[in-house]
């Protein structure tokens, strides 16, 4: 208990990070909802990783480009943001382009981004004098500061993708439920397509970056997938999702800081349990 | 005469430059029920799908006229009950809402005006019952009435059935294509029906185009469905 207050203290190191796990969790269980509504949850593990790859590319440029760039200018967010998602919306409206195709495996194409994009990452960090200095954790999952204006870019970011959520929820659920009736009513389908698939380029690139790529995946998806077992309609499902994702970051943080443990791995494994118990309550309550 | 809202001219459809049906013509007034016929793989869907704007037409022309109020005439869609995901936790209310929201800004929420509209169609379907449950949950006749109720929903002028009664039991398949003549009547809209189902073409339709491999058919239920020339057109699609 007494970390608890710890680490809800203003004076508290890693009070950003805390603040960052929580947004992070309230709008990647939202955008998960519609990933597992769409039976789009594959790209949800491709897209992190793929958001890395940028991240990695990006923070690698400057030294491509015989650029001197020090330790100091290296911690900003907003080389890496760039990178992260020009990679994850490019990705995914190419991916979604091709899925709309219906030619070839759509598994199979998401699957070897993952690992095409995942082994990239490494070789590209492999080769990084700077890579040590922070990316290599957040890949991993672990604990790292957050500046103020990082912290402010997060939230502003995260909080217009909550917004647009929220806003046009309406159409994007149209879109998604039944596209022959959204295209007979006269509505813009392609552009409400673009703007879920931006939403979630968004959504991904800022959880990548602040708590990597391996908790951004579990919030995605293992919310929504809680939160539909309980849930008997739409407003429910997302609330849902929200409140177990929110939660869950939280003491995933505060378990991690108590038994000193990668934060990443912590959430995610504490996300899968409270999957586990909630699959079997409602075994029982049905 | 009724007012015309969809006329085909020499219209082909397919996919992909891929011609399915070629030397399509025919109209849809306001007020008429045109059943759409055929065998398997005739291209019903794909001559649907173009009518409906879902897909470009190969050739020829899809002329839309205005409707009264001078817009481009509203389709009111019924899609086979047997599509939807039942991942999506939606109410046949819910869904029957959804009719309403091609008159709804975006970013707006529904008013409650649309809300009782909806739940007005939802009741003159007799839907009203089980409107609350699940969607994915309801029978295939449910599903149907609950997706009749959203097409009326969005006040059509062309209301388009694409196998409403597929799976779904012959008491259930009469009251629904009841229903629906009687709205035809009431509302004064045109019924454009994809089917397999003679009895119902035969009591319901006053224009068959009957989709067969290498022609398209045309002419009333009694002139296309009559012994002799069924024997004609099944033999073609024997063949």
């Amino acid at each position: 208990m007494e970390t608890l207050f710890h680490i809800l203290a203003p004076d508290f190191l890693l009070r950003n990070s805390v603040y960052a796990s929580l947004l992070v969790g309230i709008a990647c269980p939202l955008v998960g909802v519609y990933l597992v509504l769409r039976r789009l949850v594959f790209m949800g593990v491709a897209l992190p990783q793929v958001s890395s790859t940028g991240i990695a590319i990006a923070l690698s440029l400057p030294m491509w480009l015989g650029l001197n760039v020090s330790a100091e200018q290296g911690e900003g967010h907003a080389l890496p943001f760039a990178g992260s998602i020009l990679f994850t919306v490019a990705a995914i409206l190419l991916l979604a382009f091709m899925e709309r195709r219906g030619r070839g495996v759509p598994e199979g194409r998401l699957g070897v981004s993952y690992v095409v994009c995942a082994a990239l990452s490494v070789l590209i960090l492999a080769k990084n004098p700077h890579g040590e200095m922070g990316l290599l954790d957040l890949l991993k999952g672990e604990v790292i500061t957050i500046s103020n204006a990082d912290l402010a870019m997060t939230a502003g970011a995260l909080g217009a993708v909550l917004v647009a959520i929220l806003l046009f929820h309406k159409e994007l659920l149209l879109v998604s439920f039944d596209r022959a009736l959204a295209v007979t009513l006269g509505k813009r389908v392609t552009f409400w397509d673009v703007l879920l698939y931006l939403l979630i380029g968004v959504t991904v690139s800022m959880a990548v970056l602040s708590v990597g790529p391996l908790i951004a995946f579990g919030l995605l998806l293992i919310p929504a997938l809680t939160a539909h077992l309980f849930a008997s309609n739409m407003r429910q499902f997302m609330a849902l999702s929200v409140v177990i994702g929110a939660a869950s970051s939280f003491f995933g943080f505060w378990l991690s800081y108590t038994c000193d443990l990668p934060v990443g791995p912590t959430d995610v494994v504490l996300l899968g349990a409270v999957y586990a118990a909630g699959w079997i309550a409602a075994r029982f309550l049905k | 005469m009724n007012q015309t809202l969809v006329t085909l001219d020499d219209l082909s459809v397919g996919y992909g430059g891929q011609t399915v049906l070629s030397g399509i013509s025919f109209s849809i007034a306001r007020g008429g029920f045109t059943a759409l016929l055929g065998a398997n793989g005739t291209g019903k869907s794909t001559l649907l799908k173009t009518i409906l704007g879902l897909q470009p037409p190969i050739a020829g022309r899809l002329h839309l006229h205005p409707n009264a109020g001078g817009n481009r005439p509203v389709f009111g869609y019924v899609p086979q009950a047997t599509q939807f995901d039942p991942l999506y936790l939606l109410s046949g209310f819910d869904v029957a809402l959804m009719g309403t929201f091609g008159r709804v800004r975006a970013g707006s929420r529904v008013p409650r005006e649309e809300k009782e509209f909806a739940a007005h169609c939802l009741r003159a379907t007799g839907a009203e019952d089980f409107a609350r449950r699940r969607f994915a949950e309801l029978s295939g006749g449910q599903k149907q009435r609950v997706l009749i109720a959203r097409a009326l929903a969005s006040r059509p002028d062309v209301l388009v059935l694409d196998e409403p009664t597929a799976g779904v039991d012959h008491a259930a398949t009469h009251a629904v294509m009841e229903f629906i003549s009687q709205v035809r009547r009431d509302l004064n809209i045109a019924v454009l029906l994809v089917t397999h189902d003679f009895a119902v073409v035969r009591r319901h339709a006053d224009h068959v185009v009957w989709l067969t491999p290498g022609a398209v058919l045309q002419g009333t239920a009694d002139e296309l469905m009559n012994a002799r020339k069924m024997a004609e057109i099944l033999e073609m699609e024997t063949d």
